[in-house]
């Protein structure tokens, strides 16, 4: 008891300092803009919000729409106890992706305008819509574990029997939206690297979606059953992981299908940054999982299946952050790495999602199947060979988030050695010769002697910048028809026309050294 | 009647006149750069190869920023130009990843911030049958206004007589679907700082396959959601309902 007590008090901890961190970061996103809080440019508008908050949240809450699928519309009850935490998790999930989503938007304070500026050629006003129902409907399925919690038995009622055609929906937006945020990049064909920009990203989204939410169920409950002391449903997660299997499968074969197709599987294996982060996300999204779950000895336990599910996850974070960070900043040969203030955001968010998650499960009745003869079958609390696997995992975890911050790292190429081509360029003859001729000032009677002037002299042929006189001082157009006009030295003195630049300071003095102008010449 | 744009680029030289007129229209601060575009700088000078590159919106036909924008905040005009209305916009920045032509940029420092990006002169001349304040600017001819049309027959005409002067290509004519902004160029436009790779469909169609699908996708899910579960429970019923009468038969 004592131990579990030091545990919530540690966590309890960790969480402070990720919110007090989360508060200073959202009081610098909202009151000095996205650019003081973020590392977001105009070469990289999308970074870790989208891609790990909304990308990755709302493909691990799509196990949701197909766990309840199964139970109320493919009758097979017997997932019926993960069933609500499956329900939670998706609901708490699109919740915390509707708050990220508040801080990524410029105008947070517009993020109702689709409902009624409506533009149905644009994807993102699909998946904002489908966004919104689906988290309707998520309440909707939730709201029988308040109703139960206070004894509400009429709505109770009334939700019982609507819950086919709320599943029914649910499984329709979610297929729609899940596939859509894929089908974002298909707009961007030319900006995004071979690896990832496909015609078929709407079904990889997809695919991966369902595997990452069928992964996070086990996730989640194999946690909660170590966090709650909660018999796991450990048969219904083995079952679970054999159809997590095919889909991975299928997923797997498709993707490399597509890069053949393409004839882009060469760039896999170059060796570039992309090839890297391809490598990670295939390795730890595709055929570790697939070892980990067909070895039964491994299966069959629940550190492998739990270690499998981990992987399925990793994979899946790494793809997301991939096709949203990775593909595009390649083409656009800049750096992005996110801000400690989007780190703490993030962070800030999933442990929001733990700890309501938490509260949830206290005062709701989410895990309502807990009978004895599971508790009896399966020791509720961990023996110590599987809580050493849960340290392994956790290892294995943060090894990976290295690899991430390390190829992320080397994301910085030398992109101001490229962007600086033109200039180092030597000039070419003609850019010279587009210089116009030079204008000759004759000379009254007060004047020392000629000035002729010579643009060459005055600007870097290469680089203009003509307007730096012309827009203030000198016409353009006048002296373009040979007209010089005239130039009082008077003037000059008081800091007008070339007594601009010609004070001593961007120049030499007009009222010192006159033979420099004066030259007769 | 559709305006456009023909930018000469062997007839730049790079003075910077439109950068200024623009920023002057538009009421931009002139202190900001003038040789990269950004939130400030609608219209800029870059240098590629030694030789200046006026950039702006190339007001695509069909616009991919404005087929990505969720709330109709941009939209292509009658005559030609791709506006932008910061009352309806919230700020998603989609049509900042959608553009071919990395053109939309964003005022990151602002708390309240807004797209940035040519507009075409569209309320101060273009609305009105005036010319946009760059083009009139241009000492040197190099980009003019004009109607579409017109544009494309006398930059065919310029490649025509001038073979050696010019690369066979009017880059806007097939670029991203059509756009009302056309290049002439001695040198090949991708190593001018223009996008490697471009498609010459427009590229809203892309998302459109998927989204035209929907109607048909949703029924079709629909009804096949509803018939599995109708099926099922009928079989369920249908199987307790036997189970009862052979336990009252018994």
């Amino acid at each position: 008891m004592k131990i579990g007590f030091s545990r919530i008090s540690f966590w309890g901890c960790v969480a402070a300092i990720i919110w007090t961190l989360g508060i200073y970061a959202t009081v610098v996103r909202f009151f000095y803009g996205l650019g003081a809080a973020t590392h977001l440019s105009d070469s990289v508008p999308w970074g870790l919000w989208i891609g790990l908050d909304i990308l990755v949240g709302v493909g691990l809450a799509a196990g949701g729409f197909f766990i309840t699928a199964m139970v109320y519309l493919f009758n097979l009850k017997e997932y019926q106890p993960i069933v609500r935490p499956a329900i939670l998790t998706s609901f708490l999930g699109y919740g915390l992706v509707i708050i990220t989503l508040l801080f990524d938007l410029g105008k947070p304070y517009h993020i109702w305008r689709p409902i009624v500026m409506w533009n149905h050629h644009s994807v993102m006003f699909e998946v904002g819509w489908c966004v919104l129902l689906y988290t309707l409907v998520l309440f909707f399925e939730f709201s029988p574990m308040a109703l139960e919690r206070l004894g509400l038995k009429k709505p109770l009622s009334l939700m019982t029997r609507s819950i086919p055609f709320l599943v029914m929906s649910g499984v329709l937006l979610s297929t729609l939206h899940q596939s859509s945020l894929g089908s974002l990049y298909l707009l961007v064909p030319d900006k995004m690297h071979p690896l990832w920009y496909s015609p078929l990203l709407p079904f990889l989204f997809f695919s991966s979606a369902v595997a990452a939410g069928l992964a996070m169920v086990i996730f989640e409950s194999y946690l909660s059953s170590r966090a709650f002391g909660r018999a796991l449903e450990f048969s219904l997660l083995v079952r679970l992981s054999r159809i997590l299997v095919p889909v991975v499968l299928l997923y797997g074969i498709i993707r490399f299908k597509d890069l053949a197709g393409r004839g882009v599987l060469g760039a896999a294996f170059s060796g570039s940054q992309e090839s890297l982060l391809f490598m990670a996300e295939v390795l730890f999204g595709l055929v570790l999982p697939i070892i980990v779950f067909s070895i039964p000895a491994w299966r069959n336990q629940r550190a492998g299946l739990f270690l499998g599910a981990v992987l399925v996850l990793l994979g899946f974070i790494l793809n997301r952050l991939n096709v949203s960070i990775t593909a595009l900043v390649g083409s656009a040969d800049v750096e992005y790495t996110p801000s400690w203030m989007e780190w703490a955001i993030t962070a800030s968010m999933a442990a929001a999602g733990v700890a309501v998650f938490r509260l949830a499960v206290k005062h709701l009745p989410v895990f309502t199947h807990q009978d004895t003869q599971a508790k009896q079958v399966n020791p509720p609390l961990l023996e110590p060979g599987q809580a050493g696997a849960g340290v392994m995992a956790g290892l294995g975890g943060l090894l990976f988030l290295l690899l991430m911050a390390l190829l992320f790292g080397l994301n910085r190429k030398q992109a101001a050695a490229k962007s600086l081509d033109g200039e180092a360029k030597p000039l070419s003859a003609s850019a010279v010769l587009r210089l116009p001729a030079a204008i000759v000032f004759e000379p009254d009677e007060a004047s020392p002697g000629r000035v002729t002037f010579h643009h060459q002299t005055h600007v870097d042929p290469t680089r203009p910048g003509c307007v730096s006189c012309h827009a203030t001082t000198f016409r353009i157009r006048p002296i373009k028809s040979g007209q010089a006009g005239t130039v009082k030295m008077d003037s000059l003195y008081a800091g007008k026309q070339c007594g601009i630049c010609h004070n001593g300071e961007q120049a030499f003095r007009a009222d010192e050294e006159c033979e420099n102008c004066h030259s007769g010449r | 009647m559709k305006s456009a744009i023909l930018t000469d680029l062997t007839r730049c030289t790079g003075c910077e006149a439109c950068v200024m007129a623009c920023r002057e229209i538009n009421g931009l601060p002139r202190t900001s750069e003038n040789h990269r575009l950004n939130a400030h700088t609608w219209t800029a000078i870059e240098h590629h190869q030694g030789i200046p590159i006026r950039r702006h919106c190339m007001q695509c036909e069909q616009p991919s920023c404005v087929a990505a924008c969720p709330v109709g905040a941009l939209t292509k005009t009658s005559e030609g130009a791709v506006i932008y209305d910061a009352g309806r916009c919230m700020g998603c920045r989609y049509c900042m990843i959608a553009c071919p032509f990395s053109i939309p940029k964003y005022e990151w420092q602002a708390r309240i911030p807004r797209v940035q990006k040519c507009s075409f002169c569209y309320d101060s001349a273009l609305k009105k049958g005036h010319e946009p304040a760059c083009t009139a600017a241009c000492p040197s001819g190099a980009t003019i206004y004009g109607e579409r049309e017109a544009l494309i027959k006398e930059a065919q005409q310029r490649i025509a007589t001038h073979p050696q002067r010019y690369i066979p290509t009017l880059y806007g004519l097939t670029e991203a679907g059509g756009a009302s902004v056309l290049y002439l160029s001695a040198m090949p436009f991708e190593k001018l700082g223009f996008p490697a790779t471009i498609q010459h469909k427009p590229y809203p169609d892309l998302t459109w396959q998927e989204l035209s699908r929907i109607p048909t996708m949703v029924s079709a899910g629909a009804a096949f959601l509803f018939s599995a579960w109708w099926i099922i429970n009928r079989r369920i019923k249908m199987a307790n309902e036997s189970e009862r009468s052979s336990d009252q038969t018994a």
